[in-house]
């Protein structure tokens, strides 16, 4: 039990020395003075997308309907996730099973409807 | 199909919550029927439940992580009771605030269900699970005001409420973890079997679940987000947590520390954490209590020093030997007559608060001219606060006491009897305020039939358990008595 729990207490000491070390060698390296005078320039200070070259700035505004649609799409998302393996097992499950998957698409039908009624389907207010 | 017979009860609250969704969202200009539909929902689950007591063929489900017991019977009734009535209270709020109806009765009964599970569960997974079914809607419902403090109060309630969720979460993984098992018996019998060789880290993990359920049950030192949150979520909403969410953990609590951790030397550490709990958890809330001005504060340190009360039932269990369940029993009946007591409190409150627009205790003064019934009302659910005969309250305190006397908790008995004095004084201080004070405006307050049905019906039940408390008393000792197999 207790050298189960070693293991674990190397890989704290390691996730304690990287971050320490890190800190501790960019402090030291302060005072080795290998740096060349001039360290700016446009495209070094630029912000760092993946290689791609930015565009705009990035303090853009969202609207805020994307997070109904968000919202939507996680909710489908999980229902297409329950719903594989019942097709997986569709013709096993007999009449019980497919009333039950039937229900349960039933009640997310029912959250579209109540999504429609409500307008969170339009962009528009 | 068995399942969704024994967990009926919920089936139908959920259900009246998804009714009232489409009605709100196809049929709006019938919106006042909203809670006539939330009240059908409880009583049929409520019906549910008595078809289950009258088959007399208890029963667990789902691989039998859900279990239809005394226990959970106990608290479907009183979870089907306690939202009945916060519905009733909430009619007129709702109807003024205007917008979101719908969302807010299916948000009430979600969290019922999710109450109504909680006290089922016998399943780790289950139980945690049905906390955050509870809970979620709780967070979302003490930020629906449209002022900055309840906003306040929802994001303190979500923030405090996840941080104890994944205390709680880590407690049951160490559970998991030393018995390999997340059904609560087979954890018992593991526990039992290998006895205390595995007893620090059963330690910490009872550690950490009193801390994840503390902050529910609003324990010091896990109590800082009651008074910030009764102040500024809706008083309706206030309700619901000081009696529902308080009497869930509290169920929840017993039921794992029974059946899991009921060994006797974990039982022995247990007991006693919480009697300390329990005299820390008591004076702490009695002392705030005196010197709040905003009576919704005040309620909240009320219903912390309360949730002291409670404990004392908690830790007079194990050492009361042969009887054991005599302190669960005791926790039971005291969470049944608090939830009528407390429940009165908010609703007077509810009623006078709308009307004075004001929740500082000054300006309760002279009410007694303006509405002699809020004001009676008020007054006698307080003395039952206080445990002053002919009430509920006094009967509460009488046996949660008697059982720490038996459990050679004397020292324990002596805090909680002195902490009742203590809370006397402000209760006591609320009910002067009302009779005898002075207002400038003496124009009286009409009471709406709901707020007063509801009100009526706790006023009631406090008056009606004070006199007869037995029938109150055996159901609280069937239900606790399926401990009792230990």
């Amino acid at each position: 039990m207790l050298y189960e729990y070693g293991q674990i207490g190397i890989l704290l000491v390691i996730a304690l020395v990287f971050p320490v070390g890190a800190l501790v060698t960019s402090w030291a390296l302060g005072f080795v003075r290998i740096r060349p005078k001039n360290v700016s320039n446009p495209v070094k200070d630029d912000i760092y997308e993946c290689g791609l070259r930015t565009e705009g700035p990035s303090l853009v505004q969202f609207n805020f309907r994307f997070y109904y649609i968000a919202l939507l799409f996680v909710l489908f998302d999980v229902e297409l996730v329950f719903l594989f393996p019942w097709a997986l097992v569709f013709d096993k499950v007999g009449w019980a099973g497919y009333f039950e998957g039937l229900s349960f698409i039933g009640i997310l039908g029912l959250g579209i409807l109540y999504a429609w009624r409500k307008r969170a389907l339009e962009w528009r207010l | 199909m068995n399942g969704i017979d024994v967990a009926g009860p919920q089936i139908a609250v959920l259900g009246a919550a998804g009714v009232i969704l489409l009605v709100d969202a196809l049929v709006p200009q019938q919106r006042r029927l909203l809670p006539f539909i939330a009240l059908i929902g409880l009583a049929v689950s409520a019906l549910w439940t008595i078809s289950w007591v009258a088959r007399d063929d208890y029963q667990t489900a789902f691989g039998g992580t859900l279990s239809l017991d005394h226990f959970s019977v106990f608290f479907y009734f009183l979870f089907a009771g306690i939202t009945a009535m916060v519905v009733l209270a909430s009619i007129d709020w709702v109807n003024r605030e205007g917008r979101g109806q719908g969302e807010y009765y299916a948000l009430v009964l979600t969290a019922c269900s999710g109450l109504m599970f909680l006290s089922a569960g016998r399943d780790l997974i289950t139980i945690f699970i049905a906390l955050e079914l509870s809970s979620i809607p709780q967070y979302v419902l003490a930020g629906w005001g449209k002022d900055v403090r309840s906003s306040e109060a929802g994001l303190k309630y979500l923030l405090l409420g996840a941080i104890a969720s994944s205390l709680l979460l880590y407690g049951m993984a160490l559970l998991y973890g030393v018995t390999g098992t997340t059904m609560l018996a087979e954890i018992g019998e593991t526990i039992a079997w290998s006895g205390d060789a595995n007893r620090s880290v059963l330690v910490v993990a009872m550690t950490l679940l009193i801390a994840g359920f503390g902050f529910k049950m609003a324990v010091v030192p896990f109590q800082m987000w009651v008074p910030d949150v009764y102040q500024g979520a809706p008083t309706p909403v206030a309700a619901y947590l000081s009696v529902g969410s308080k009497a869930a953990a509290f169920a929840v609590v017993t039921r794992i520390f029974f059946e899991a951790l009921g060994a006797r030397f974990l039982s022995d550490d247990w007991s006693n954490v919480f009697a300390v709990l329990a005299a820390v958890t008591m004076t702490v809330g009695n002392v705030m209590a005196i010197v709040q001005t905003d009576i919704k504060r005040m309620l909240g340190y009320s219903s912390i020093a309360q949730a002291g009360n409670f404990l004392v039932g908690l830790a007079a269990i194990s050492v009361a030997g042969g009887e054991f369940t005599l302190g669960a029993s005791g926790v039971l009946f005291f969470l049944a007559a608090y939830a009528f007591t407390n429940l009165g409190v908010f609703v007077a409150v509810i009623a006078i608060s709308q009307k004075i627009g004001s929740d500082q205790i000054r300006d309760y003064a002279g009410m007694w001219k303006r509405s002699p019934f809020l004001s009676l009302g008020l007054a006698f659910c307080l003395v039952s606060l206080t445990g002053i005969p002919p009430t509920a309250g006094f009967w509460a305190k009488l046996y949660i006491f008697n059982a720490g006397i038996r459990a050679d908790l004397t020292w324990l008995v002596v805090v909680g009897v002195l902490n009742s004095l203590v809370s006397a004084y402000y209760y006591w201080g609320v009910i002067r305020q009302l009779f005898t004070g002075a207002s400038e405006d003496s124009t009286a307050i009409r009471t709406s039939p709901s707020i007063g049905l509801s009100l009526g019906v706790a006023a009631a039940g406090v008056f009606v358990f004070g006199i007869l408390p037995m029938p109150l008393i055996s159901a609280a000792r069937d239900a606790a008595a399926i401990f009792a197999q230990h």
